[in-house]
């Protein structure tokens, strides 16, 4: 009896042996990750070396520039300089990642500048500190002095690609109506400038009101809303030779709110007459126009998807003003903002996943995003006066006017991450307001 | 056979065979909470004490493999000097009308940048100041997202990714004493707050700090203390793997008398017999220990410059950690992934690699009696919740 115990004892020792045997662990050890952080990745950035006494001010010069562009994008934030460790003396030289390691910068940006007459020649290497390994090839941008900050751009670009995954936005220009003087005497001029508010250049005088300029895909033309013949009508203009036309074709309607088409050589618009405003598309080169809307209520602002077969609008048919879709030939238009308050002012994003918007609701405007079929809806800003939201090239980036309150409220252009983050003003001269932001620059 | 006798065998039956077949209609446990415990001695805790306080010495770097750069680091190609671009005939001619210089020999050179900027505009005045820039009215929150809100520090204390004291020398003390910085994490937020969401949400940071647990100091591997492995007549196993592992300590004997059961009970635990044992590589992986690793490898995980198609991307990395708990950076590699292109999962792996080499440097807290179940690890880099934050 005393032995089949014992045995009866082993078999239940065996069993309980077997049994965690069977849930241990099998291979390796396996764990999920799904909660992270988002701030800023830390990069260096040296100034970079100068082949040449004479370029030194040009090295440290588009070193500056390239660290404000990944800073101002709000994915990356600079280790200052006196945490340094070592430099960079040599370009061509291996890099000592562990003293960058050491002060927790993940991306290390090296460059060298040469200076041959007033032709600039930028050599650059981005860094992964801690794979302890390059990103990419080292790259080599030419150009003349004048154009060093759109070197500094390429290279900003690239770097910010190669971190990120997506295409940059640097090399960009934003047109926009630059405004001065009182609220009550205001004056309004096309204006152009770098992304980043340099190199601010005007394209028409003051003496006629414009509004809502919008760049064509290339870059090289702007369509905008003129009052030189004392009601608004659309103009398109050569930004290279800085010449105008109207583009209108019935001198008694109203023409506004222009926007290219993904082609190049379609625009879609808003026209008015006896009080109602219809969409409208029209070939530039032959001036062939077709009505795509018949409706008694408001029709405006429209938006190409990117490419082109949908059109976004705004629309007053349900009472107030909501956001619609439809074929770019016209058609059946579905309705896709059903929150609270009033849209305007909808822009497709250049990757074709958003729809930013503005948004009026309780007293308070709002620039927002939601998905093309109206889900998702994410409100960015709030404040006094937001409206007439542009994207980046890259689809990344909100640029938008705000205004503020007030006789003596000015309106300026502010920019905002698509997910709500780094929000900022745009550097401008003077007032701004209605910008459209161009595609990458060739 | 007498009917005690018949009971006995009947119930004896019954629970040999409950023994054997209960377990297939076992239902299943019910959910429990554990919570390990050690007891340490006054000494002990003393100690460990005085090892947390002590300053932390600096590991010296060691001098890196530093690849010559013919083998790591390619040569920038030499470019030909591009065909100058005309002079714009107009007034304004932006950058984008200057002439593109042709595609460089070398595939991976982008296209050389035109950089001929125009001259300046016909126009009637040129405003250069610069306005004063306003502020936005409503300031973000938090620059930093991260899974566990944190209040901003003190001004006077510095930002640090580990949370530590200040330590002053006692006044009047005759030996030398380390002093330590008081440091705190950066201030973060769980989640992104836009503008809009401010101005109509309570703010989300804790009112009390949270502050992060104090490091455990890491038990010493003695290994000259290790005892013997008892002597078996089995022949000693030949990997090397195997003798790289500390040999499990023997069973304390029991002061009791053995009996046949417990004799029989010892020989089953210990793995002797029939079973064949598992390696011996220490108990399981609590879920504790588990969490632990995926903390410390989350805090290093950032996301924020990541694409949006990246971010819908998961990867699995595998990698081999040595005994202190420090990623071999050599045998990281991506196992796999899904939910985006073969760019995105590349950005996608960078991202996690850098999280492990980053939060791995000092080596992960893991216990070292199990090295074992963590020496190889895949680890599964899933973004879909830090998408929606």
């Amino acid at each position: 009896m005393r032995n089949a115990l014992a045995t009866l004892c082993l078999g239940l020792a065996t069993l309980l042996t077997l049994a965690p045997a069977g849930q241990a662990q099998d291979g390796p050890l396996r764990i999920e990750i799904t909660d992270g952080v988002i701030e800023p990745l830390p990069f260096a950035a040296p100034a970079f070396i100068a082949d040449t006494p004479a370029a030194s001010q040009y090295a440290a010069d588009i070193a500056r520039v390239i660290a404000a562009d990944l800073v101002g994008s709000g994915l990356f934030r600079e280790i200052p300089e006196v945490s340094y460790i070592s430099g960079l003396s040599d370009f061509d030289a291996a890099v000592n990642y562990t003293d960058w390691k050491a002060i927790n910068a993940q991306a290390l940006i090296a460059g060298a500048v040469n200076l041959s007459g007033d032709r600039l020649t930028v050599r650059f290497r981005a860094y992964d500190v801690f794979a302890g390994q390059e990103l990419g090839s080292g790259l080599q941008l030419s150009g003349t002095t004048d154009g060093w900050r759109r070197i500094a751009h390429k290279v900003a670009d690239t770097i910010y690609s190669r971190l990120t995954g997506e295409g940059g936005y640097f090399d960009s220009r934003v047109v926009f109506v630059s405004e001065t003087g009182p609220k009550d005497d205001r004056k309004k001029r096309l204006a152009i400038m770098d992304y980043d508010g340099a190199n601010v250049q005007y394209l028409t005088n003051s003496n006629d009101i414009v509004l809502a300029p919008r760049f064509s895909p290339t870059g090289d033309r702007v369509l905008y809303t003129s009052y030189e013949s004392g009601f608004p009508q659309i103009h398109v203009l050569d930004v290279g030779k800085v010449q105008r036309r109207v583009l209108s074709t019935n001198d008694a309607a109203m023409t506004f709110s222009p926007r290219f088409a993904p082609n190049g050589t379609t625009i879609v618009y808003s026209q008015s007459e006896g009080g109602n405003s219809d969409l409208y598309t029209m070939n530039i080169n032959s001036g062939q126009s077709q009505r795509l809307t018949s409706a008694p209520s408001i029709e405006t602002a429209p938006s190409f998807s990117p490419d082109g077969s949908q059109i976004v609008f705004e629309s007053d048919r349900s009472g107030a003003s909501q956001l619609y879709v439809m074929a770019s030939s016209g058609g059946e238009a579905k309705r896709i903002s059903f929150g609270q308050g009033r849209y305007g002012t909808p822009v497709w994003s250049p990757r074709g996943d958003y729809i930013a918007f503005t948004k009026q609701n309780a007293g308070r405007f709002h620039i927002g995003v939601m998905r093309t079929d109206g889900s998702e809806e994410r409100l960015l800003t709030a404040s006094f006066l937001d409206e007439g939201p542009t994207w980046s090239p890259n689809g990344r980036v909100i640029m938008f006017t705000r205004e503020t309150q007030g006789a003596a409220g000015q309106a300026r252009l502010y920019s905002v991450d698509v997910s709500g983050r780094n929000l900022k003003p745009v550097k401008t001269p003077d007032g701004a307001s209605d910008p459209s932001w161009s595609p990458l620059q060739n | 056979m007498q009917t005690g006798t018949k009971i006995s065998v009947a119930g004896h039956a019954f629970l040999v065979t409950w023994a054997l077949v209960g377990g297939w209609f076992e239902s299943d446990p019910l959910p429990f909470q554990s919570q390990e415990v050690s007891i340490i001695s006054a000494e002990e805790f003393e100690r460990l004490s005085a090892v947390r306080a002590a300053p932390e010495v600096a590991e010296i770097p060691v001098a890196p493999q530093v690849p010559t750069l013919a083998e790591n680091t390619p040569r920038v190609p030499n470019r030909p000097d591009p065909v100058p671009a005309p002079a714009p005939a107009e007034p304004i001619a932006p950058p984008a009308e200057a002439e593109v210089a042709p595609e460089p020999p070398a595939p991976e050179v982008i296209p050389e940048v035109p950089a001929t900027v125009p001259d300046a505009p016909d126009v009637p005045e040129l405003i250069t100041e610069l306005p004063r820039v306003a502020e936005p009215e409503t300031a973000q929150p938090t620059d930093r997202v991260a899974p566990e809100p944190v209040q901003p520090p003190e001004p006077d204390v510095r930002v640090d990714d580990i949370a530590q004291d200040e330590v002053a020398p006692d006044q009047g003390a005759e030996a030398n004493q380390p002093v330590q910085e008081e440091t705190a994490p950066e201030a973060a937020s769980d989640r992104i707050v836009t503008e809009a969401e401010a101005e109509q949400a309570e703010p989300t940071a804790p009112l009390i700090t949270s502050r992060p647990k104090p490091r455990p100091t890491r038990p010493v591997v003695q290994e000259a203390e290790t005892p013997a492995p008892p002597e078996t007549e089995a022949p000693a196993p030949q990997s090397a793997q195997v003798d790289e592992k500390p040999a499990p300590a023997p069973e304390p004997k029991p002061e009791v008398e053995s009996s046949a059961v417990e004799d029989a009970l010892q020989e089953a635990l210990t793995g002797a017999g029939e079973v064949e044992a598992p390696e011996p590589s220490g108990p399981p992986m609590t879920e504790g220990e588990r969490d632990a690793l995926r903390l410390a490898v989350s805090q290093c995980w950032n996301v924020g410059s990541l694409s949006s198609e990246a971010m819908r991307t998961t990867v699995v990395v595998g990698l081999s950690l040595s005994r202190q708990g420090v990623p071999d950076a050599g045998s990281i590699r991506m196992l796999s992934s899904s939910g985006g292109s073969q760019g995105a999962a590349t950005q996608a792996y960078e991202t996690a690699r850098r999280a492990i080499m980053r939060c791995g440097a000092k080596g992960f807290e893991l216990p070292t009696d199990k090295y074992a179940q963590w020496r190889d690890i895949e680890m599964t880099f899933n973004p879909e919740r830090m998408r929606i934050k």
